[in-house]
């Protein structure tokens, strides 16, 4: 910009003086040629460093990772998707979930065939470890933690978070046989 | 009029070029990020356990299914469970499936266990979500003779409170 406002004015003097006298035209020129410096190409970036900005901006304000999510490897039986349902004679260990409270947004545990109902997930993994059969610190334990299945059977309307929770207080409780029942007839 | 005069002051330039560097590398990295963190993923939020046994999810095989919820979103203020317990549809991977559709499911998990036999389940439901939404799509993973599923829970001390 500035340099075309430059030129322009010396190409005005020159007009203005070409007007009083025509024959210093040629040696204006002259002038002017061995004057100047190399023509030095410079690229505009401003307008791409804005879109780049623009981009960068909206990308880092869009974008999705999902932190803080992690998994609870379960073993599903493959085949009939029921578990230890066959032998009713097996040993097994049942959890029954059922819905309760407001807006059915609450729960309840039982355990199948037990007196002593945990009250919630903490104590529900307690209770599991203390039936689980360990040689060195828990010998009094009834149930092997490898063979036994443990089967979670939650009722339709149990929320999700409490099926998951009733699943890690089995795992918590290092029983490896964990399953979901299908849905109750 | 001078030389010294004519060329004027000097007009100081900053080199731009690192940063149009930087910043172009910055926008690749987002764009590609974006595009695998979105293909597959559906917002919701997943189970906040107690005294929870989640790992993280390392580079094994895997393929997302989604149940999507039909409201994602909570309340400030209000418990997180109550929301509407249903399901919009089910997302395989980045195949949206309808509901009641287990059979396209257990197809699609079919073809995904041809391609890849160590391919293993990553279940995301909604905290809120029935057991009843959720119960048929683990059926359908069953059918599909997947035994290793994994289900989505927040990570220690991760969980919102």
């Amino acid at each position: 910009m500035e340099r075309v406002r430059d030129s322009s004015t010396d190409v005005a003097a020159a007009m203005a003086e070409n007007l009083g006298d025509q024959g210093e035209t040629v040696h204006h020129e002259k002038r002017h040629k061995r004057d100047m410096r190399p023509a030095s190409m410079t690229l505009n970036l401003t307008s791409m460093i804005d879109v780049v900005f623009q981009l960068l901006i909206y990308f880092i304000l869009t974008i999705a990772f999902v932190m803080g999510e992690g998994i609870i490897t379960a073993n599903l039986p493959t085949g009939s998707g029921v578990a230890a349902e066959s032998d009713p004679l097996a040993q097994k260990i049942e959890i029954v979930l059922s819905s309760a409270g407001t807006q059915g947004i609450g729960y309840r545990i039982r355990l199948e065939g037990m007196a002593e109902a945990p009250t919630n997930f903490t104590s529900l993994a307690e209770m599991l470890t203390r039936f689980r059969h360990d040689p060195a610190t828990n010998p009094g334990g009834i149930y092997d933690p490898k063979e036994t299945p443990v089967i979670i059977r939650p009722e339709g309307d149990v929320r999700w978070q409490h099926v998951v929770n009733a699943f890690n207080a089995a795992v918590t409780a290092k029983f490896q046989n964990v399953a979901f029942a299908s849905k109750q007839e | 009029m001078s030389k010294v005069h004519r060329r004027g002051a000097a007009k100081p330039e900053m080199n731009l070029t690192p940063m149009i560097d930087v910043t172009f590398q910055l926008i690749i990295f987002f764009l590609l990020v974006s595009n695998i963190a979105q293909d597959q993923l559906v917002e919701m939020r997943v189970p906040k356990l107690d005294n929870p046994r989640t790992i993280e999810i390392g580079e094994i095989p895997k393929l997302i299914i989604s149940i999507i919820p039909e409201k994602a979103t909570r309340e400030p203020g209000a418990d997180p469970l109550l929301v509407p317990p249903g399901a919009k549809a089910i997302k395989v991977g980045s195949t949206d499936f309808e509901l009641g559709d287990y059979d396209g499911i257990t197809e699609a998990l079919i073809d995904a266990k041809e391609k890849n036999p160590d391919i293993e389940i990553v279940l995301r439901a909604d905290s809120g979500a029935y057991f009843d939404v959720v119960a048929p799509v683990m059926q359908a993973v069953t059918a599909a003779k997947i035994s290793k599923l994994n289900l989505t829970a927040f990570l220690p001390g991760e969980a919102p409170d």
